[in-house]
């Protein structure tokens, strides 16, 4: 069982590509700072200086240059301009976009192979994980104990808003990124996906949105939340705007993204490949892409007009200028909400995946697998104003929201009928993708049924804006939806390095990420239920015993986050060699080499079944 | 056909799993939420307390089968070995099983639904036409409250008095930046926004002090935007508003 | 993999990777400014007394800040803001008042409140309140039985500092000030304790509130009074 691993392979010079031969990330980096440092100069001399919004506009024209600087950099913009001139891509250049032969310096470039694209998401879900953590880590270090000094109030306050947008940023992309790219084309039996360019180019816009957001942290920070609620955000550093010009950039990126896997399932699936013969994951990919594109304007709007309001001092989100705050709350939780499904739903299909794989089994009602999501989506819509029971806004509206979000529980709880039916008398196979998956169950249902509490008006009456909230929607993120990922990676892995994760070093991990999941918010549940605030920098002595127990944990989780991380880097190229199907799966990513063809198939199959059929092992002929 | 006999026999010990789990969770329900939450001074905590203890004891049967049955999984049909497992027996649909789970599941949620809509009206109802009014005003950071004194002057004050088993209104504003007024012993909370009043109803029923907290992050010491109220019997208040200065 | 392989590379990764977090939050801690608090000074002649002597200022170049005012020389101070008094004693604080104001946003800062008979002496004159008209700063310190992890005694005080409409006479650091106006008051002590002060008369910059730039930021109006 011996592969040759493709980017292995001398690099050979060919034809084709044209200035991309030449750009790669660093060149966008310099582009993208080049253009940044124009466009603050020009600003910074052209506007009145003693205006107060005048820090502000420049900031908003800095981070323009720099994501337009950065697109220019990179070579997003090549085929655009090649076109409006007349030059349009032969085959030669398609080919060098697609990064052939060249090795792993592809991996540093615009590249328009899906498979690359997926490697590079995992990269940088790994780096946003890793920043958020890091802040996390600070954060607990910060309440360890009552009334410790780590750091300031001010400088407190922007990590937690700041760990706040980079988790989210991070877990959005988590499972839709690295797999929604690399094996949902494959498993459509497609060469490549819709758009290959608008596939490089939402990857790339990411990296230059993260960029704007850790700029953040330098220029005074975000010091409201994530949420940036208005009317505190008129009080807020330059940093406001550096944050509201990234979530601006980074819905280009994700609605390039969901268009592309939308029209790739729809448009590119092979002959006998109807939507019923989808493995499950296909269809968690294109409903959380278009619950994503439902969603994430909302939230490019809201950071519009607040630019808005910073800049030009409209008044959109200021009472005493005629708007109201609640205007932004809305908007932002229009968005707010959905967006969490739009996290959730890829991990789940990617487990329903895992679920039929290591059970042998196939997925149980495959069916109710997709009405709950689909369902769940429906409803997402209908439920965010659940975030504003408290704001006094609209008392007479908690009883339709109340029903709407108490609602939600149903397609929720669909989802482990699934699961359960799925291994219920199944030949379980106990590899790291199952252990992973096992712990999401345990969790999910602890975030699901804390879920409903809140959703309870009298119950959030007291338990609003508590630890209590955190603690629920961590069990969501960490709890669930990174389990979940942890899973997806475990499971295929292999594809990707043609090596397998190592059992050992993944069952560490998750140990201490399991157990320490457990200790850190349990705690922090008790912390909100005894009366303690969140987003407090500090507090009263009686929540000290649980807020110590919480730190603990979080240091267990991120010792568990140290093992796994070890594991991915030192296996990539040290890993026990898997072969191109080490699971036995029949879905058409398995069937294909490790790593596969550039283009993935060299005659597109035929259809004739679902991945399910575990009795027999298909192979491609 | 002896299998189906084996299964039911087998399943039995997924029941007892089930059921023990239940009662466990069921009495974690009843002690918990009491315990851990801030003493009830009020009929709305009461009544918040006390949707906790429902809404728990009627999940702990949901979570229960959930980690039974991941449990039982584990213990009866894993693969050991080191080969790769055959496949499992292949039913993809049950009617029967996804028709049972969605009903018990809408009938548990109608459930949770009447009894929230429930408390939502009994808090909501019963507002006397003599409140005490008390205007609470945020600013970053303290809470500062005013009353009606004699003859039309206005009383403030950094601690929040009320007396006991008369409705309170709070009318509830912000001078700046969206505050969130919360009474974690009262079981209420209401945003206080800027250029806005917000309304909040509580009738304290018990003596004692109790927090006033701030929920809504507000700035660099929203975690010290914290002061203490006093629930007084009705003399002991009156005696108290009389000996405040006139504030205008 | 074996099993001492794979414990080998999991200690290994959490021992560096937790040693670099470690070490990246010390420098991080280590390069945030905390200034050393300020003590208050047993009076010699009371017994029980101890006195606090601070100033507020309308610019950041009395030397706090460093010779240039920092990075926002503009902006008013305290000075200083981190302080340090004892445990069950009264406190006899002296603020020298030297910048301008106007009329108090909220009036409910315009009253002596939490002092010793709830009144304060401005230069000489003991009153209970001021004009809400002229009022630059207030000193407002507060704390709850219990607020970071020590169970002292509830403090909430407030003084309101009026506006010194002096020309400038004196120079302090690189900045010039005139003659101040000098605001004494006393208030009590429990046990140990950690509470937060403020001004609560907002002039930065925003147009809700006006508590951007210098009201949030913490090193100018505001800071940390720790009874040890």
């Amino acid at each position: 069982m011996t592969t040759t691993l493709e980017h292995k392979a001398p690099v050979i010079k060919h034809e084709g590509g044209g200035l991309a031969r030449h750009q790669n990330f660093l060149t966008g980096l310099i582009g993208g700072v080049a253009g940044a440092f124009i466009a603050w100069a020009i600003s910074h001399h052209l506007l009145a200086q003693d205006v107060r919004t005048t820090s502000d506009a420049v900031a908003v024209l800095t981070g323009c240059g720099w994501i337009v600087g950065f697109w220019f950099g990179i070579g997003a913009l090549n085929a655009p301009f090649a076109w409006l001139i007349g030059k349009d891509q032969t085959r030669k250049d398609q080919l060098y976009y697609a990064g052939e032969d060249q090795g792993t310096k592809r991996y540093w470039k615009y590249c328009t192979d899906h498979k690359v694209v997926g490697v590079q998401y995992i990269v940088m879900t790994m780096v946003l994980l890793g920043a958020g953590g890091i802040l996390a880590m600070a954060i607990r270090t910060e309440l360890i104990v009552p009334g410790n000094h780590f750091v300031d109030q001010q400088v407190y306050n922007g990590f937690i808003a700041v760990h706040g947008m980079l988790m989210i940023l991070a877990l959005i992309v988590a499972v839709a990124g690295p797999w929604g790219n690399f094996v949902v084309p494959i498993m459509c039996g497609a060469k490549d996906m819709a758009f290959p360019r608008l596939n490089a180019l939402s990857l790339w816009t990411l990296v230059g949105a993260a960029g704007l957001l850790l700029t953040t942290l330098a220029v005074g920070s975000l010091t409201m939340g994530w949420v940036v609620l208005a009317p505190i955000t008129d009080q807020a550093a330059v940093g406001m705007d550096f944050f509201a010009l990234a979530i601006l950039v980074f819905t280009v990126s994700t609605t390039v993204a969901g268009v592309n896997t939308i029209c790739t399932v729809f448009t590119m699936r092979t002959k006998g490949m109807t939507l019923e013969r989808l493995p499950i994951m296909v269809w968690g990919a294109i409903i959380a892409a278009a619950l994503g594109l439902y969603a994430f304007p909302y939230f490019s709007l809201v950071e519009a007009l607040q630019i808005l309001d910073r800049t030009f001092s409209t008044s959109f989100f200021i009472g005493n200028g005629g708007g109201t705050g609640w205007l932004q709350a809305n908007l932002f939780w229009l968005m707010g909400h959905p967006e969490v499904y739009v996290i959730l739903i890829p991990a789940v299909a990617a487990l329903f995946e895992i679920a039929a794989v290591m059970a042998r089994k196939p997925v149980f009602s495959y069916r109710t697998a997709v009405a709950g999501m689909v369902g769940l989506a429906g409803l997402s819509i209908l439920v965010w104003a659940h975030h504003m029971f408290t704001t006094g806004w609209a008392p007479t509206l908690g009883g339709p929201f109340m029903v709407t979000t108490e609602l939600i529980s149903i397609p929720t709880g669909l989802f482990f009928l699934v699961l359960i039916g799925t291994l219920w008398r199944g030949n379980i196979w106990m590899k790291l993708p199952t252990v992973w998956m096992f712990g999401f169950i345990a969790n999910f249902i602890i975030a699901g049924i804390t879920g409903i509490y809140l959703s309870d008006i009298p119950i959030d009456n007291q338990l609003h804006g508590t630890m209590f909230v955190t603690a629920h929607f961590h069990y969501v993120f960490v709890g669930s939806v990174l389990f979940g990922a942890i899973a997806a990676l475990a499971f295929w892995y292999p594809k990707v390095t043609g090596r397998f994760l190592d059992e050992k070093l993944g069952r560490i991990s998750f140990w201490l990420a399991f157990i320490g999941v457990q200790v850190t918010f349990l705690s922090m549940f008790i912390s909100g239920l005894r009366g303690m605030p969140r987003r407090y920098a500090s507090y009263s002595f009686i929540f000290e015993h649980t807020n110590f127990l919480t730190t603990i944990g979080a240091y267990m989780i991120m010792a568990g986050m140290l093992v796994l991380m070890a594991a991915v880097i030192y296996c990539w190229n040290h890993g026990e060699p898997s072969g191109s199907n080490p699971w036995h799966a029949n879905s058409l990513e398995w069937l294909v080499s490790t790593p596969p063809p550039l283009e993935n198939f060299d005659v597109l199959p035929v259809i004739t079944e679902d991945p399910y059929n575990f009795e027999k092992e298909m192979v491609l002929s | 056909m002896t299998n189906s006999n084996e299964n039911k026999k087998s399943l039995k010990s997924f029941y007892w799993l089930w059921a023990i789990l239940t009662v466990l969770g069921v009495a974690a329900s009843l002690y918990a939420p009491g315990y851990l939450m801030p003493k009830s001074m009020s009929q709305s905590m009461h009544l918040s307390i006390l949707t906790m203890v429902v809404f728990s004891v009627a999940a702990a049967p949901v979570a229960a089968g959930v980690y039974a049955a991941a449990l039982y999984i584990l213990r009866n049909w894993t693969h050991k070995g080191d080969t790769v497992p055959a496949a499992g027996p292949a039913f993809r649909e049950s009617g029967k099983v996804v028709i049972t789970w969605t009903l018990t599941s809408i009938l548990l949620t109608v459930f949770l639904l009447i009894w929230g809509l429930g408390a939502l009206a009994a808090d909501g109802a019963g507002s006397t036409s003599n409140p005490l009014v008390v205007k609470v005003v945020g600013q970053q950071w303290v809470w500062s409250f005013e009353y009606q004194g004699a003859n039309g002057t206005t009383i403030m004050s950094n601690d929040l008095y009320v007396p006991k088993g008369r409705e309170v209104l709070f009318h509830v504003t912000s001078l700046d930046v969206t505050h969130g007024f919360w009474l974690p012993q009262m079981g209420i909370q209401v945003d206080a926004n800027n250029d806005t009043t917000t309304d909040l109803r509580v009738t304290p029923n018990k003596l004692g002090t109790f927090d006033v907290r701030c929920t809504q992050f507000c700035g660099l010491n929203h975690a010290f935007m914290v002061t203490q109220g006093h629930v007084l019997t009705p003399s002991a208040f009156t005696t108290w508003l009389n000996a405040q200065p006139a504030r205008s | 993999m074996n099993h001492t392989k794979a414990i080998g590379i999991a200690l290994a990764s959490v021992l560096l990777g937790g040693g670099a977090l470690a070490l990246a939050g010390y420098s991080l801690a280590s390069a945030t400014p905390h200034q050393t608090a300020q003590k208050c000074v047993p009076n010699p002649t009371q017994a029980g007394h101890c006195t606090l002597t601070i100033s507020s200022y309308p610019d950041s170049l009395a030397g706090e800040h460093g010779t240039t005012g920092g990075a926002h020389p503009d902006w008013v101070s305290y000075m200083n803001q981190d302080l340090s008094v004892p445990a069950n004693t009264v406190i006899d604080v002296v603020v020298n008042q030297y910048d301008g104001g106007e009329k108090l946003n909220n009036i409910f800062f315009d009253q002596v409140m939490g002092t010793v008979g709830n009144v304060a002496t401005y230069d000489g004159v003991t009153m209970s309140k001021v004009s809400p008209d002229h009022v630059a700063h207030t000193f407002t310190l507060r704390g709850y039985p219990g607020i970071d992890g020590q169970s002292g005694k509830r403090l909430f005080v407030n003084v309101p500092l009026p506006a010194n409409e002096g020309d400038n006479a004196v120079k302090i650091g690189s900045g010039e000030y005139p003659k101040p106006l000098v605001v004494k008051f006393s208030f009590k002590t429990g046990s140990k304790g950690v509470y937060q002060w403020n001004c609560e008369y907002p002039c930065g910059s925003s147009r809700v509130g006006q508590f951007g730039f210098a009201m949030s930021s913490y090193g100018y109006m505001s800071g940390t009074l720790t009874v040890e």
